[in-house]
């Protein structure tokens, strides 16, 4: 935190590296000092009461393989299947990856949908200083964050999954590792005494600046709900809210049909998981 | 830049080298050590030429700085080979499939092989299916052999 | 579960026809191979290439003075310091063939974005890349133009002060308009591919140095008679050149024109020193040569039981800023445009015209594939029209031995295509089912006819030498170089099959164009054909020469002599001599046991105001079939089985056969689906090799393999190319799966999810 607090120049903090560094080689960046992180913590996941609390290095391969993980947000562990390949898991961070902020990021769309929060630390660096940040407050725009130049993160906050909490992770993608054409991510509570829809938390990647969650409002008519049609009209009216850009590899109007698409796949199966059907 | 020693343990070696804090450790592997089974292919970490074992786990050597590598066991292709260049089984498995053409994703795709392998097993999950492989090796890209020889190879040393 | 090997045909052979893993292979699965990039010499300068920002420009100023008082640069060179600044490709003799030559750097002009300007040697990677960016270059732009019907109509901006389109093919026979007027049924169609990028793993790369006053340049390249070339630019003489062409890391027709040389070639004489350069991915992807997008329209005629009577294509294809390549290319397409059936009237026009953008050049399959596509939808369509299955309607037009073809020319070979198709079907076994509500599956095929062998009147000729050496080894010298196909192991297994020593004791040293007898370039799916001859040839003819010697030790007639197992017996399993004792005798009586021999091709010339007349020396034929699912609610096409039969002549090694189908297939599969290296308005809008789609482990299913050995090809012991054929069939056989399933035919490459969207789209408007 000191060095970076003090640096001359342009500091980058470096820890899983598999998004800074390809800018390096690239040479899309000319930091005057990179900040090596890797070493600054050796902590595990935990379970701290209700919330599974991932240290910001937890590599993407951990939160794949950790227990505690599966248990307590398979929604995470479920779409950190689609990050990258082999080489990338093993390095990169979840710190990283939500500090980095790509608009198509799986892991930001879980911590959207699972409501997550992270702890920022600043230039004090004892702690004392540290802000709880939720994350629907922490994406600014593209590759751009509300943190502080000298702040880092030093864990994700996820309040673990409970029963009857159902959840869904779906993805649309040229070829697998590839960043995502369109992601969604959906958590659904049931009401334990008839089985209606309770709560739903839908989040979206690859459709605009940033991860976005769904606003409260397109899914408040969901509430109460328990036949399909109600799904998919509520997807419907998410995916119409939309003005994805286009780009390279597909256009605003395919990612808003994708939206639609994935986003009723997605409640459909949350609900489903929520319910204890087999999915 | 001001350069910096730093000792690699590359395939069970040691190495003392000067390197500048800027350098990658496919830099030093392939121009400071001489390692050609270690290759440039993207720079972005998407082709897989330059996978390296890093204390065992494959990792793209064109996205780690050298001086990150300090002091870790470094593992190329080349470590696998016995004392007199006695092949690997993994290597013999290629061989006998015709699991290489022009030979460039070669050494990076037993690398990410054997690492499934070994965790697999060790892991207690047994030898991975033909569909696991196939998704470990996404990030191993190969243009010349379709990669069908090059699943049905890494099957056959699994089941060894 | 692993997929099945093809099971060896020995018979009546010992080595060809079996798949031993030596040579090059080994050293690749060791890792011991050294490719361009892995060589180091004492004082090595790193270099880069400087490239145009703009695709249509005039350079109003340059200025490098910041760039060489940069400590550690040794050079920095312009259009001035190159001595002739010109690249020639020859005239082809095409219809009112444009002249135009290419700058090695550009002289006041840029015509693309990446066209090169200048270039740098420094101490360091590091110091050349800054280097490089103080180079000051102010850029007028210019209008430019950026698709081909564009580039042709009137008032277009000139992407050459000389004109806009570069070559025009026509091959004419019979009375087209005639049959068209006539034909029970006509189908029109239109279709349109896209530039793709070779991507091979290795980025182009190589060192250059000068050693005893010879310019030696150690690169990855397909071509080492470049040296010609590079000794004209510098004004070298060519004997003061010297080319080797490291074991290439793919090349796939990426490394046929020079990449790296030239500036290697300026910087290591300019500087004394040695240099290397390996190009950045994406500088790759940006400025490499690519393959020609085509437009391609037809007309079918056929009669009402299906016999097609007319023909009419007109191909253009994108030729981008500079020649290279393109006449040929175009050429290629020209002559294949009609596919593997009888077309008694046909009429043919294929043009190649410059545009802003990146050169296009050669790529495996060089024209001939991408009408595969126009020719194969057409087929489908009309069987459609008529009522008839898609196998009936080949079945009823497929060429065979003996038929004209509409350049006049008769086939004098086997077409055993119908026998593909078949065995590729018989492959797929029975259609999936859909694998659930929203999903079509559909089954496609696609038959090619794909030449092998340069175009004949180039008059092709491949040397190759051979000695028996004292200790009973074998050396083989050719000038073949080896973009990772076997091209150079191949060479050792007919020379083992004919002299009888084993694969172990062949030595084998190519691609050095000071050293080795030349064989041409590795294109064009030449190399087995003509040097896999050229070694048969000097092994047989060798072989003549001493046999007498051991005959004569071994007291019976020379015909009777067997060769196996580096030995020579007078039967097989009878008493012998070693081969070492052969070469000891034949030194004794001063029979000489080296060498060389030429073996050329047929000659042939062709008109190309008639379009009649001579154009490749033969052709392989394949079918390949697939079963595809389509995603109607995200037009996802998920590609569910695969198949390919190809008729190979003679497999000389078939574990290297089912390769190349299976590497060429999914390549094909690639491009058929996720390549698009999208140009728009001369910007490459794929800047990263994570944006450019190339097939992956998991994402395309394996490819099934058969051959079929008609033992008809013109190459050794009856083999035909196999290099570039197998990647011509996939778009169609895909875009024929996907009309079957969804109802509407794609026209239009790469078949993506959002197309078909489209296409389903229309099908419910």
């Amino acid at each position: 935190m000191r060095l970076l607090a003090g640096a001359r120049g342009e500091a980058k903090v470096l820890a899983g590296g598999q998004s800074l560094m390809p800018m390096l080689n690239l040479r899309l960046a000319h930091p005057d000092l990179l900040i090596d992180i890797n070493p600054a913590d050796q902590r595990e996941p935990s379970l701290d009461g209700n919330t599974l609390r991932l240290p910001a290095l937890t590599r993407h391969r951990v939160l794949l393989e950790h227990d505690l993980v599966r248990r307590g947000c398979p929604l995470l562990a479920e779409a950190v299947r689609y990050v990258g390949n082999v080489r990338v898991r093993n390095r990169g961070t979840i710190g990283g990856s939500l500090a980095h902020a790509d608009p198509t990021s799986e892991i930001g769309c879980c911590a959207l949908a699972s409501g997550a929060q992270v702890v920022a630390r600043g230039p004090a660096g004892d702690g004392q200083s540290d802000r709880t940040v939720p994350v629907s407050d922490l994406f600014a725009g593209y590759w751009a964050t509300t943190l502080a130049e000298s702040e880092i993160i030093t864990d994700v906050l996820i309040p673990a999954a409970r029963p009857g909490t159902g959840w869904s992770f779906h993805e649309m993608v040229r070829r697998t590792s590839d960043f995502a054409i369109v992601a969604v991510a959906v958590t659904v509570n049931l009401a334990e005494r008839n089985g209606a829809i309770a709560a739903a938390h839908v989040a979206l990647a690859g459709v605009a600046d940033r991860v976005v969650l769904a606003d409260p409002e397109l899914t408040a008519g969901l509430m109460g709900s328990t036949a399909d049609e109600d799904l998919d009209a509520a997807a419907a009216r998410i995916a119409e809210r939309l003005e994805p850009a286009s780009d390279v590899h597909a256009s605003g109007a395919y990612r808003r049909r994708l939206a639609r698409v994935l986003t009723a796949r997605a409640l459909r199966q949350a609900r489903a998981r929520a319910a204890g059907e087999s999915t | 830049m001001t350069q910096r020693q730093i000792t690699l343990i590359v395939n069970d070696r040691d190495h003392e080298l000067w390197v500048a804090p800027s350098d990658t450790l496919l830099d030093v592997l392939h121009d400071g050590l001489g390692l050609a089974d270690v290759r440039y292919g993207c720079g972005e970490g998407v082709c897989g030429t330059c996978t390296v074992l890093l204390d065992g786990e494959p990792v793209s050597g064109c996205l780690i700085l050298a001086v990150q590598a300090a002091g870790r066991q470094v593992t190329t292709l080349r470590g696998l080979m016995g004392p007199g260049e006695e092949l690997h089984p993994l290597q013999e498995c290629f061989l006998r499939r015709g699991a290489a053409q022009c030979g460039f994703c070669t050494p990076g795709m037993m690398l990410t092989a054997l690492d499934l392998v070994r965790r697999s097993v060790s892991q207690g999950r047994g030898r991975p299916s033909r569909d696991e492989i196939r998704y470990a090796l996404v990030g191993n890209l190969c243009r010349c052999t379709g990669y069908t020889k090059i699943l049905d190879a890494i099957e056959e040393y699994a089941d060894q | 579960m692993t997929t099945r090997d093809l099971q060896p045909r020995t018979e009546p052979y010992r080595i060809v026809g079996t798949s031993p893993a030596h040579h090059d292979f080994v050293d690749k699965v060791k890792g011991s191979l050294l490719y361009a990039a892995d060589w180091q010499l004492p004082g090595m300068l790193h270099g880069r290439v400087v490239r145009s920002p703009v695709p249509s420009a005039r350079i109003t100023g340059l200025d490098v003075t910041a760039a060489r008082a940069r400590p550690g640069v040794a050079a920095v060179l312009t259009a001035a310091d190159v001595p002739n600044n010109q690249i020639v490709e020859l005239a082809s003799g095409g219809l009112a063939e444009l002249q135009v030559t290419m700058p090695v750097l550009a002289a006041g002009r840029v015509r693309y974005t990446g066209e090169p300007v200048a270039v740098v040697a420094a101490a360091t990677q590091q110091m050349a890349d800054e280097a490089a960016e103080l180079i000051a270059v102010d850029y007028d732009e210019l209008p430019g133009v950026f698709d081909p019907e564009s580039a042709r109509a009137d008032g277009a901006p000139r992407v050459h002060d000389v004109g806009n389109t570069l070559v025009s093919w026509q091959i004419r026979s019979g009375d087209v308009a005639g049959a068209l007027a006539a034909a029970d049924v006509v189908v029109e169609g239109e279709y349109r591919t896209q530039h793709v990028e070779h991507a091979y793993l290795e980025p182009e790369a190589g060192v250059g140095w000068v050693e005893n006053g010879v310019l030696t340049l150690r690169v990855s390249t397909q071509v080492i008679e470049h040296a010609a070339m590079i000794a004209h630019i510098l004004g070298l003489s060519q004997s003061k050149v010297r080319v080797i062409a490291a074991y290439m890391g793919g090349g796939f027709g990426g490394k046929e024109d020079m990449t790296v040389e030239p500036y290697l070639a300026l910087l290591a004489w300019h500087t004394r020193r040695p240099v290397r350069m390996i190009w950045d991915r994406q500088e790759s992807l940006l400025a490499s040569t690519k393959r020609h997008p085509f437009v391609m329209r037809y007309r079918t005629g056929a009669d009402q039981d299906g016999t097609i009577t007319a023909q009419q294509v007109e191909i253009l294809g994108d030729a981008g800023a500079y020649p290279n390549l393109s006449p040929r290319v175009l050429f290629a397409a020209a002559a294949c445009a009609c596919g593997p059936y009888r077309v008694p009237n046909a009429s043919i026009t294929s043009t190649a015209v410059f545009t802003n953008n990146v050169p296009s050049s050669a790529f495996r399959g060089f024209g001939a594939m991408q009408v595969v596509l126009g020719y194969e939808s057409q087929l489908d369509l009309l069987a459609g029209r008529l009522g008839l299955s898609r196998t009936e309607l080949r079945e009823r037009n497929f060429l065979a031995k003996g038929d004209l073809l509409p350049t006049g020319e008769r086939l004098d070979t086997c077409v055993e295509v119908a026998q593909t198709m078949h065995r590729a079907l018989g492959m797929l076994g029975a259609p999936p089912r859909p694998s659930g509500p929203g999903k079509l599956t559909g089954r496609g095929i696609g038959c090619n006819r794909h030449p092998y062998g340069r175009t004949i009147w180039f008059r092709d000729r491949a040397s190759a030498w051979l000695s028996l050496q004292a200790d009973g080894t074998l050396l083989i010298r050719s000038g073949v170089t080896d973009l990772g196909a076997g091209q150079a192991a191949s060479l050792c297994q007919i020379a083992a099959e004919v002299l009888g020593a084993p694969l172990d004791d062949i030595s084998i040293y190519i691609g050095d164009s000071a050293l080795n007898p030349p064989a041409g370039g590795t294109f064009a799916t030449r190399q087995l054909y003509m040097s896999g001859n050229a070694v048969l040839h000097a092994a047989r003819e060798l072989r003549e020469r001493i046999a007498p010697v051991a005959a004569d030790l071994l007291g019976v007639p020379a015909d009777d002599l067997d060769w196996a197992g580096g030995h020579v017996r007078a039967e097989a399993g009878g008493p012998g001599i070693t081969l070492a004792e052969l070469a000891a005798a034949c030194d004794r009586r001063a029979v000489s046991t080296a060498h060389l021999s030429t073996w050329r091709a047929e000659a042939g010339s062709f008109d190309p105001r008639t379009g009649q007349g001579d154009t490749f020396p033969d052709y392989t034929y394949g079918t390949h079939a697939a079963d595809v699912e389509v995603d109607t609610e995200t037009g996802q096409v998920t590609v569910l089985r695969y198949a390919a039969c190809h008729d190979v002549g003679r497999a000389i090694n078939p574990m290297r056969v089912q390769g190349q189908i299976q590497g060429g297939a999914v390549q094909g599969l690639g491009y058929a689906l996720t390549e698009d290296m999208a140009i728009e308005d001369g910007y490459a809008q794929a800047a990263l090799f994570a944006d450019y789609l190339i097939p992956n482990a998991q994402d395309f299913p394996d490819v099934l393999v058969d051959i079929v050995e008609s033992g008809e090809g013109k190459g050794p012991l009856g083999a035909r190319g196999i290099g570039e054929p197998p990647i011509g069939n996939v778009a169609a056989t895909i875009a024929s799966a996907i009309h079957d399933a969804i109802g509407v035919r794609p026209d239009r490459l790469p078949m993506t999810p959002e197309r078909i969207l489209a296409l389903l789209d229309g099908r419910h408007p």
